[in-house]
């Protein structure tokens, strides 16, 4: 086949060359090969649409031989139209699905209100490592959609020129705070893996979807079983995304189009997963319920919170006395305490 | 238009008050009055000075593990954007071409690379640190803030700059470096030079004394 092709642009070439020659002299083709349909023969087999080949080049390098890859086409295409729309209508369903949920339910408020006593759930440490991934997660998220979704949405809006801008600083941004997705993702899995081990209870916190079935109480250890499945979800979809975010950055290790191709569908796929979680997650964590926040603004958590979504470490906090005053609680995070005034206004307008 | 502008009028009115904001605050700190110094000294105060400017490089042992984060995420960011404002290849082209006349050797574009990522996760640790714990949050003021989030600017629009092929994405770098320039000498920014006769001050004293910390 190989050689047959080169014949054939040999074939092709030399009547051209030949013109500044004189006269075009006769071309002997190769037997079998047609010469009716020349052009469409020889590319057919440029194309390579039938066979994947390689052929022989002065260049030195991964797939240097190969004149084009059909997978590319299939690549480009599915990026273009499959991963583009779909991936699209997921992160605006969930955005939907989010929307309705808190005009249905409203902010799930603390069974008994807030006491005003805290119990400490984080160090500073935890939240240094958990807002650094959240900083480096958003910016790389971000991003990424303006890669994914540019075209289509943003072109259109701001135009060509500043779209390019766009477009070329979203790249280098991306690129360059990669790795620091990966580092941020390793200080994570070593400062909470211990605790996100799943446990006994676990499942009936899953069967009672997380409080929204049954009588809307879903017992809980320090972590529930939601929230450690969605811990698990950033560390090894996380580590799926920054490994084939690596692959693709460095594109220098011998990896080829296939593999390049294969790694940035599933980057994309792995990261729209997370994005669409993660929102949910954020929604969760801030005006989606009550206190959930101060958790990890100050480290600290009030009990009725605690008592309310992680029953049975709120015990152990009731058991081992954990329990701090608002005043103490005030001290430790340097804010003036709250009246009693200021918690009724606070509770009245929930 | 305004490439003229960033390019040339803002360029040197930004290294102008930089310069000149520099030395006035430096000049004005070594020339402060400073009442005379009665007590008998019973050791060399310019030992203790010299000693004082290095050894706090290092912090004390009994500290080390109480301060690992800061320590890590400080050299990180320190060593990474002193590494990136003078060994990578476009700021060494930059000074040479523009305000030195000569230039040196750059780093490879790994180690610039490297150094940038080094340099982007040191200060976003030191600054959600700063956010999250309760004693840095109280004595942090709006310019230690403003300090850190104009300088993280500058160092993300170099980086969407990075690949030097866009004259948009230049002149945003160049205008928030300007920007930059313009608030270091009034801000907290300026301990790039003070830490230096901060430290020898308190080292002199402590050494006068023979105090030896």
């Amino acid at each position: 086949m190989k050689i047959q092709t080169l014949l054939l642009l040999v074939g092709l070439l030399l009547p051209q060359l030949s013109v500044a020659n004189g006269p075009p002299k006769e071309v002997n083709f190769p037997e079998g090969v047609s010469t009716e349909r020349l052009g469409g023969d020889l590319w057919r087999e440029v194309r390579q649409r039938d066979i994947q080949s390689s052929g022989i080049s002065q260049v030195k390098g991964v797939e240097s031989g190969v004149l084009i890859n059909a997978n590319g086409d299939l690549w480009a295409r599915f990026r273009m139209q499959e991963l583009t729309t779909y991936g699209g209508i997921a992160i605006a369903a969930i955005f939907a699905i989010i929307v309705l949920f808190y005009v249905v339910r409203g902010r799930v408020p603390i069974e008994g209100g807030l006491s005003g006593n805290m119990v400490r759930r984080f160090t500073d440490y935890e939240r240094i490592v958990h807002w650094t991934l959240a900083i480096v997660f958003l910016f790389l998220a971000t991003t990424g959609l303006i890669l994914l979704f540019g075209r289509p949405l943003l072109l259109p809006l701001f135009g060509k020129e500043a779209f390019s801008l766009m477009a070329s600083a979203s790249k280098e941004g991306h690129n360059l705070f990669g790795p620091l997705f990966l580092v941020s993702l390793i200080m994570m899995l070593i400062s909470f893996a211990r605790r996100n081990i799943y446990e006994r209870g676990d499942m009936t916190w899953l069967l009672r979807g997380g409080g929204l079935i049954g009588d809307g109480h879903a017992s809980g250890g320090f972590f529930n079983m939601g929230e450690k499945t969605w811990y698990w979800m950033v560390i090894l979809i996380g580590l799926v995304i920054a490994i084939s975010g690596l692959i693709l950055v460095s594109p220098n290790f011998g990896q080829g189009r296939t593999i390049m191709s294969l790694a940035h569908v599933i980057h994309t796929i792995g990261a729209l997963i997370l994005i669409a979680v993660s929102i949910g997650h954020m929604y969760l964590g801030s005006i989606g319920s009550e206190g959930a926040l101060e958790g990890m603004k100050t480290g600290y958590v009030d009990i009725n919170w605690a008592d309310a979504h992680h029953d049975r470490w709120g015990k152990v906090c009731h058991e081992e006395n954990l329990i701090i005053s608002a005043e103490e609680y005030a001290r430790l995070v340097g804010q003036r305490p709250a009246t009693a005034d200021e918690m009724a206004t606070a509770e009245q307008g929930k | 238009m305004i490439e003229y502008l960033i390019d040339g009028p803002l360029w040197y009115f930004s290294l102008a008050v930089f310069a000149i904001g520099v030395v006035w605050h430096l000049v004005s700190i070594i020339f402060a009055s400073r009442k005379q110094d009665l007590s008998v000294a019973r050791s060399s105060s310019t030992s203790g000075a010299l000693r004082t400017v290095f050894s706090r490089f290092v912090p004390h042992k009994e500290m080390t593990s109480k301060i690992g984060l800061q320590l890590v995420a400080g050299y990180l960011f320190h060593l990474g954007l002193f590494a990136l404002l003078f060994f990578a290849a476009p700021h060494v082209i930059f000074l040479e071409e523009n305000l030195l006349g000569f230039g040196w050797t750059p780093m490879p574009h790994w180690a610039f690379i490297v150094s940038a990522q080094a340099a982007f996760l040191g200060l976003i640790m030191l600054w959600v640190r700063r956010m999250v714990n309760p004693v840095s949050r109280l004595i942090s003021t709006w310019d230690d803030h403003t300090a850190a989030i104009l300088t993280f600017v500058v160092m993300l629009t170099g980086c969407f700059a990075l690949l030097e092929g866009s004259t948009g994405l230049r002149l945003l770098h160049r205008f928030t470096v300007e920007l930059w320039l313009i608030y270091f000498p009034f801000s907290a920014l300026m301990h790039t030079f003070t830490f230096i006769p901060s430290r020898a001050f308190t080292g002199a004293w402590f050494g006068r004394r023979g105090i030896d910390a």
